[in-house]
C-alpha cells in the first residue's frame, strides 16, 4: 500500500494560451475549469495568467512562460522536457485516439508495445503546440482514477 | 472549443472525477520524470514520499527506469538521463501535485520534516479554508505539490456574533448589495425584501467578495460565482446556493440579521426574501427555508 493516493495536477508552459486550450480540447475533450488573471481581481492576488483544462481526473494549470521557451526539433515527437505525461484510454479507443490524430494532422510516433510484464500495452507519443510531450496507451492493469485539484 | 458550463462534469474542483474526455476510459496514467541518479531517486521517491516501487525496465523505454505506483494505480516513472532539466528555460510555475489522505498527509509532514524538508505551504495565501499543501523538491529540482483537504473545506461556519443590527431598512436602497465584516455576510436589498447571503463559498469556504461591475460574487481561490439570489453560477460541478441567515425587522424598523442560524436550501428553491414592512422576519431552523413570518 502506497502512502499517496494520486497525483492530481501539473503546472506546464504553453506558447499560446487560446492555442493550448483548443489542442487539448479538440484531441482529448478537455473543458477550461479556470481562467485566472484574465480580471483584475486576480490579477490583484498576484497569480500567474494561466488556463486551468479539466480532463477527467487530471488537470493542467497552463501558463505563459517568461520568455521564448526552448522547443524540441519538429521531428522529435517523443521525449521528455524534463518530464511526460501519460494517459490511458481503453484498447477499444486507442485506435479511436490514432485515427482522431491523423485526421487532424498532429505528427504521432508508434504505437508502440511496452514489455509482456508491464502494467502499459501499447503507447503513442506526441505533443502539444508549446512542446510538451505526451503519450496516451492502454493499460492492462486497472486505474481507478485519482481526484483533480485546483493548481492553486 | 467548449466551456463547462452548469450541469457539465468537470470534478476537478468538486472533489469527484468527472467525464469531460469522450475518449472511452480516459484518465491520467504515469508520468516519466528525467533524473540523474536512478538508485537515489528511486530511494527518494519510494522513503520519503511513499510510493510503491513496481520494478525497472517495465517500460518501451531505451533509458534506464523505475515504475513506482500511487494506490489509484498511477505510476510515476523515474528515467535515467545524463543532465536532468525539470523544467525548460523560460518557464515558470512548473509543478506537479501528489494528492493524500488527511491521515496520509499528517504521516508526510512527519516522513518530509525528517527529511529536513520545509513543509510549510509558499502559497498558502491562494489556500481556501479546509485547502493543505506543502512543497517539496526532489534530488533533480523537480517541484511537487503534497495536498490534501480537510473537513474545514465545507463546514458550516458561524462567526459567533449573535444578532448583527445592520441599521434603518429605509437606509438600504432597492438594488443595493452591503458587506457586513462582522458575521460575514452580504445584505441583499430587492423589492421584494432583504436577504443575508453567508459570505463563505460553498464549493471550499473562500470568502467571496462583490464584483460589482458582473452583478455577482466571485471567489477568487477556484473562480465560484453566485448570483444575487445567491444561486451558484461558475463552471464548478456539485456547488449549492450561498448558505444564509435569517432577516427580521425590528418594530423600530431596524434590519437585523441572527447569524447564530444559518438556512440552506435546494438549487431548484428560490430563496426567499424578508418583506421590508416592520416587523417582518424570517424563521428557519439550520436546513431547509422555513416560513416567512409577517405581522
Amino acid at each position: 500500500m502506497a502512502k499517496i493516493e494520486s497525483i492530481s495536477h501539473s503546472g506546464i508552459n504553453v506558447v499560446d494560451l487560446k492555442e493550448a486550450e483548443e489542442f487539448y480540447a479538440s484531441i482529448f475533450g478537455g473543458l477550461i475549469a479556470h481562467r485566472i488573471n484574465f480580471n483584475t481581481d486576480d490579477a490583484q492576488s498576484g497569480r500567474a495568467v494561466h488556463s486551468d483544462i479539466a480532463l477527467n481526473d487530471w488537470l493542467f494549470a497552463m501558463c505563459l512562460p517568461r520568455g521564448e521557451l526552448p522547443m524540441p526539433p519538429d521531428e522529435q515527437l517523443r521525449g521528455t522536457n524534463g518530464f511526460r505525461h501519460g494517459f490511458h484510454i481503453t484498447r477499444e479507443a486507442f485506435g479511436q485516439l490514432i485515427g482522431r490524430l491523423q485526421r487532424q494532422e498532429v505528427p504521432f510516433e508508434g504505437p508502440r508495445a511496452h514489455p509482456d510484464n508491464s502494467p502499459l500495452g501499447e503507447s503513442v507519443y506526441f505533443k502539444d503546440p508549446g512542446g510538451n510531450f505526451l503519450e496516451v496507451c492502454w493499460r492492462r492493469d486497472v486505474v481507478r482514477g485519482g481526484v483533480a485539484l485546483d493548481a492553486g | 472549443m467548449t466551456h463547462a458550463s452548469e450541469g457539465q462534469t468537470v470534478g476537478a474542483h468538486g472533489g469527484e472525477n468527472a467525464v469531460t474526455s469522450d475518449l472511452e476510459g480516459f484518465g491520467f496514467s504515469h508520468m516519466i520524470l528525467e533524473v540523474g541518479d536512478l538508485d537515489r531517486s528511486e530511494q527518494w521517491y519510494r522513503d520519503v514520499v511513499g510510493l510503491d516501487v513496481l520494478g525497472r525496465g517495465l517500460m518501451a523505454e531505451e533509458r534506464p527506469h523505475s515504475v513506482l505506483r500511487m494506490n489509484s494505480g498511477q505510476l510515476l516513472v523515474l528515467m535515467e538521463v545524463e543532465s536532468p532539466e525539470p523544467r525548460r528555460h523560460n518557464s515558470q510555475t512548473i509543478h506537479h501535485a501528489f494528492w493524500l489522505t488527511p491521515d496520509q498527509y499528517r504521516s508526510a509532514q512527519e516522513r518530509f520534516s525528517a527529511d529536513g524538508i520545509d513543509i510549510s505551504d509558499e502559497r498558502a495565501s491562494f489556500r481556501a479554508k479546509g485547502e493543505f499543501s506543502m512543497d517539496a523538491w526532489d534530488p533533480d529540482n523537480h517541484h511537487w505539490q503534497v495536498q490534501t483537504q480537510g473537513p474545514e473545506a465545507t463546514e458550516i461556519i458561524k462567526p459567533g456574533v449573535g444578532v448583527v443590527e445592520c441599521g434603518p431598512s429605509e437606509q438600504f436602497a432597492v438594488g443595493s448589495v452591503t458587506p457586513f465584516g462582522k458575521g460575514n455576510f452580504f445584505l441583499i436589498r430587492n423589492d421584494e425584501g432583504f436577504l443575508a447571503l453567508s459570505r463563505w463559498c460553498r464549493h471550499r469556504n473562500g470568502l467571496l467578495i462583490n464584483q460589482k461591475e458582473h452583478w455577482q460574487f466571485f471567489c477568487h481561490f477556484h473562480g465560484a460565482t453566485y448570483n444575487y439570489d445567491g444561486d451558484h453560477t461558475s463552471h464548478l460541478r456539485g456547488v449549492g446556493p450561498l448558505r444564509m441567515n435569517p432577516v427580521a425587522i425590528t418594530p423600530e424598523g431596524i434590519v437585523t440579521v441572527d447569524t447564530d442560524v444559518v438556512l440552506e436550501r435546494q438549487e431548484d428553491e428560490p430563496p426567499r426574501f424578508t418583506p421590508a414592512g416592520v416587523g417582518a422576519r424570517l424563521d428557519g431552523g439550520t436546513h431547509g427555508q422555513d416560513r416567512i413570518d409577517q405581522p
